[in-house]
């Protein structure tokens, strides 16, 4: 009843206009691959897999009566595709994770066990659509698809199979010809992320300097000093080391999962050496950088294991049952084999601790009247040890960290060292506002 | 927790905690007594708690704050005599308020007769009514409760010439209720202040009652069984009565004192409490969402007592290592609460006497699941006097007026019980009853309006089931209360900071909230997110009701 290939010219011109299209520009080249079609009457699903160029897309189609004119498209013009004709009348072709209709056709076809009576998208990220049901349940649509065991899937699965709690265990998954196409898990409800709970705590701290809030008890008393983090009511110390220890239990579930491999830290130096190429002149101590890669290369790194890859505080979720991990697919822009090469667990460390910095730094910024720097890295300090010693504890057993305390704190040096690189480079091309926070830890970590 | 639309009055009660030696002082011998507060029912009325719950009043050397009760049927002289208690009691019913009071089943002070008795010889007719031995070694696994003065649950009495039992102080013995004497005095005990009046007990020390080799002498089938039979007995003679039990442990463990509805009605949940605070200091929901997640549910005809203040804390002992933990890392160790852990400090003071954070806290307690239990001045946010010691500073008179000895007596200031607050902040001068009954715009009168709105809707909130919602913003706390098709939303900002909430309400899409306090319709929620806005440290109740013109 629809003529799925007359989409093809409309596609062509709907994909390059959505968050997640990976091309340059509009595609050379697009062919359908695949398809399958539920429903006979509207609204209608077609699931596709498209091809166009280098890269496959799963697109969910959903078909309606073009004069319908559903709410659920109200300012959500590029949902829209094209309008279309078919046997059963002129209609409209529309991104189908927007219909909340639709959405339980599509979790029908992961998870014909599961009902659900509502559906609301979440919103989308850069490589996939979540859909939460009934809230109880999270629907993670892959938009970009790769042959191969997509690494949520691929991950999540095996933490869940070593017992590892604070993942949101797969319900169910969908595997089509070779691609991954959507994993069910448990919606973790009464969620909040990390970085909304650091800045929380930020902005109690920052508070702490109000005039307003501090009590006078003679006139004449000299100024009060500088408010202590670990005074503030709004310490997040036990949060962050609650969070390092669930970051050394996926570690050591990771290294059970997957192995413990061998390598050699000259590779990752090197590789860190060239990403430091790409810096402007003065953004660093070249001589800093080099005594922090030397060391690098010349140290007993520890194992190289399956690792987050992307791990910061917008990755972790703190629950009425602690902290919980999202979120494994890595860098998306990066090929998927690259994304599932060993590599030191202080990588991902690393990445957390330059989330703290980036939350103070953003948080000092929010309220840029009162001088917080020193405020600022005195929370930043303090949040590291207590999420560094969380951390240690939980992963020494795993046997995957470097033997000698002092290699810890070298490798972590060039892993914090090689984030902040790439944050330079990111925010330089996308939010120039921001640079200022990755260049500040840059010098940081070389002078 | 089940839904049950009928339910019994404590389910929806207010309790007013209130301390006899330090409420009123009707004879100006310097401490409060028992017509004092008859004396002062008008306040409790007007502030609209529904029941008073007094703390002990019994003859006693004092040496535990009456807690050593030495004669179960003799008022303390100085608080006054049995005829006073007739008058209050019937004073409150007149009023349709309820009382309450606290009983000691556990144990006795040692001046109590039954134990000069029993102390005599081996073979007198009470030898048998407390716990004796030969030994000092028998049930080495019952932890000492007060390990700052106690080393051993045995005691040597030199005239007996042996030892006997006791779980908390020395001069206070266990009573044995293996023996069936004893079982029988108690419910004598329960049976006669019940024909005076009284509308049920809050029972101290509950999970002790039994001792049993190879167990920590805690929460003892036994013990379940005496309580089973003491709630038989007293829905029996006495129906519409009330047992709450202070059994200072996890609310999983807790839940046991509710038997299959058949043991307590009222169980203390200690663990809230200090969550309350925590959550407010860190500015996030967790740490009460945590304990309510593992708060079980409890039978039909139960209700949990929660409160902000009271003279008693949870002891960390009595919890699992990661909850230790936890409490450690996050109540324990902050400067505040360690300064405070104990019962040293009133909710003013603990508070920095913010009544935006007094009236966010006292909202929480209102509208969980559970009864409120207030205790006295913490409607007119009483401070404390820290360099009074332990108890005591947080037992100062009650402040009724700025004038001498705060209003709470005539007595020579010298004569007092102990000193009312004379500073420059929480001092009778600032703080009292009187002025803040004046204010139309203190604090006291937010609490008394407060009560009258959650009073209107004591059904939901007394009976209600709790559903946590989600918030992608930490510093909300949102719940729905819910009662068959009665429904409440609360929605509270526990940061300083103002803050937005999206709340995912589209099952509810129709409904329109109608805030509590003023009435005024809220827009009808939606399919979209519901947004809401609350200032620093606010909080909103709201009706949900059909929105005009069914579904929009």
């Amino acid at each position: 009843m629809i003529d799925v290939p007359s989409l093809v010219p409309a596609l062509s011109e709907w994909l390059p206009r959505q968050r997640w299209y990976s091309g340059q520009t509009e595609a050379a080249s697009l062919a359908i691959i695949d398809q399958e079609i539920r429903g006979d009457q509207f609204p209608i699903l077609i699931r596709l897999l498209v091809e166009a160029d280098d890269y496959t897309y799963q697109v969910v189609v959903g078909v309606r009566g073009r004069d319908e004119h559903p709410e659920f498209l109200r300012g959500h013009d590029q949902a829209v595709i094209a309008d279309i004709s078919t046997q059963a009348g002129d209609a409209m072709a529309y991104d189908a994770v927007y219909d909340p209709e639709l959405a339980l056709v599509i979790l029908d076809a992961v998870a014909p066990h599961e009902k659900a009576e509502r559906a609301r998208l979440m919103g989308a990220e850069q490589s996939n659509s979540s859909i939460v049901y009934d809230e109880r349940l999270i629907l993670k649509l892959f938009r970009r698809v790769q042959r191969g065991h997509n690494p949520e899937v691929e991950v999540t699965e095996a933490l869940a199979s070593q017992g590892f709690a604070s993942v949101a265990e797969p319900l169910a998954t969908q595997r089509v010809r070779d691609y991954d196409l959507a994993i069910l898990q448990p919606f973790l409800a009464g969620a909040s992320e990390g970085w909304s709970l650091a800045l929380t705590s930020l902005r109690d701290l920052f508070g702490m300097n109000d005039t307003s809030s501090i009590p006078i008890i003679s006139l004449d008393s000299p100024p009060p000093p500088l408010p202590d983090p670990g005074q503030a009511g709004g310490d997040f110390s036990g949060e962050a080391a609650r969070l390092g220890a669930m970051t050394g239990g996926m570690h050591v579930a990771l290294a059970d999962a997957f192995g413990r491999h061998r390598t050699d830290s000259r590779v990752w130096a090197a590789s860190i050496a060239r990403q430091l190429d790409a810096l402007e002149p003065g953004d660093y101590d070249r001589r800093g950088a080099k005594a922090i890669l030397d060391q690098l290369a010349d140290l007993d790194p520890g194992h190289a294991i399956r690792v987050h890859g992307d791990y910061h505080l917008g990755q972790v979720l703190r629950t009425d049952a602690g902290w919980f991990v999202l979120d494994f697919e890595g860098e998306p822009a990066r090929p998927l084999e690259e994304r599932r090469h060993p590599s030191s667990p202080l990588k991902d460390v690393a990445g957390m601790l330059r989330s703290f910095h980036y939350a103070s730094a953003v948080a000092r910024t929010e309220r840029d009247e009162y001088a917080l720097e020193d405020l600022a890295a005195a929370w930043e300090d303090r949040n590291r040890q207590a999420f560094l010693r969380g951390y240690m504890r939980a992963a020494s057993p795993g046997n995957i960290l470097p033997p000698d305390p002092e290699c810890v704190d070298a490798v972590l040096a060039a892993f914090e060292l090689e984030k902040a690189v790439y944050e330079v480079g990111y925010e330089r091309a996308f939010r120039p506002e921001w640079v200022h926070i990755p260049l500040a830890a840059l010098r940081r970590l070389t002078s | 927790m089940t839904e049950a639309t009928e339910g019994s009055w404590f389910q929806r009660a207010v309790f007013y905690e209130v301390l006899v030696r330090g409420f009123f002082d009707s004879n100006n011998d310097g401490t409060g007594d028992i017509r004092g507060i008859t004396e002062r029912l008008d306040h409790i009325q007007w502030l609209g708690a529904d029941c008073l719950w007094l703390l002990p009043f019994y003859q006693s050397p004092l040496r535990d704050g009456g807690y050593d009760i030495s004669d179960f049927f003799q008022i303390l002289p100085e608080y006054g005599d049995l005829a006073d208690v007739v008058e209050l009691v019937e004073e409150c019913h007149r009023r349709d308020l309820r009382i309450i009071a606290d009983l000691v089943m556990n144990h006795t002070s040692d001046a109590h007769p039954w134990f000069q008795e029993s102390r005599l010889d081996r073979t007198n007719p009470k030898a048998d009514w407390y716990v004796w031995s030969d030994e000092d070694t028998r049930y080495p696994d019952a932890r000492i409760i007060f390990v700052d003065t106690e080393r051993s649950n045995w005691s040597w009495d030199p005239v007996r010439e042996q030892f006997y039992w006791h779980r908390f102080f020395s001069h206070q013995p266990d009573l044995n209720y293996d023996n069936p004497e004893v079982r029988q005095a108690m419910l004598d005990v329960v049976r006669f202040w019940l024909d005076v009046g009284l509308d049920g007990f809050r029972l101290d020390a509950v999970p002790y009652l039994y001792e049993r080799d190879g167990t920590n002498g805690e929460n003892l089938t036994e013990t379940h069984d005496f309580l089973k039979q003491l709630r038989k007995e007293i829905d029996t003679s006495h129906p519409g009565t009330v047992m709450l039990a202070e059994a200072n442990q996890w609310p999983a463990d807790v839940v046991d004192y509710y038997g299959e509805g058949d043991e307590c009605h009222m169980c203390f949940h200690f663990p809230l409490m200090p969550r309350m605070f925590m959550a407010v200091r860190r500015e996030q929901r967790y740490p009460i969402t945590e304990i309510l997640a593992q708060t079980p549910e409890i039978p039909n005809g139960c209700q949990w007592g929660i409160f902000l203040r009271n003279h008693d804390e949870l002891t960390l002992e009595m919890v699992t290592d990661d909850e230790r933990d936890y409490m450690y890392n996050e109540y324990a160790k902050d400067p505040r609460m360690k300064r405070n852990v104990g019962i040293s400090r009133r909710l003013a003071p603990l508070i920095d006497n913010n009544r935006a954070v007094s009236e966010l806290l006292h909202a929480l307690l209102f509208s969980l699941p559970g009864s409120p239990v207030l205790y006295y001045g913490d409607e007119i946010g009483m401070g404390d006097n820290i360099y009074l010691g332990d108890r005591d500073g947080v037992r100062t008179p009650m402040q009724w007026t700025p004038d001498r000895n705060a209003g709470f007596s005539k007595a020579d200031f010298a004569q007092l019980y102990l000193p009312p607050l004379m500073d420059p902040v929480y001092g009778y001068q600032a703080v009292n009853v009187e002025a803040m009954q004046r204010d139309a715009g203190s604090f006291l009168h937010w609490m008394q309006r407060t009560l009258q709105v959650r009073r209107q809707h004591g059904d939901v909130l007394g009976l209600g089931s709790l559903e946590i919602l989600s918030a992608e913003n930490p510093s909300v706390l949102a719940f729905l209360r819910q009662l068959g098709d009665r429904l409440m939303l609360c929605v509270n900002n526990l940061s300083r900071f103002a803050q937005p909430v999206e709340l995912q309400l589209a099952r509810l899409s129709g409904k329109m909230p109608v805030e509590l306090f003023g009435r005024v319709p809220f827009p009808a929620i939606g399919e979209l997110p519901y947004l809401l806005t609350l200032s620093g440290h606010g909080f909103y109740w709201f009706e949900l009701v059909d929105a005009p013109g069914g579904s929009q």
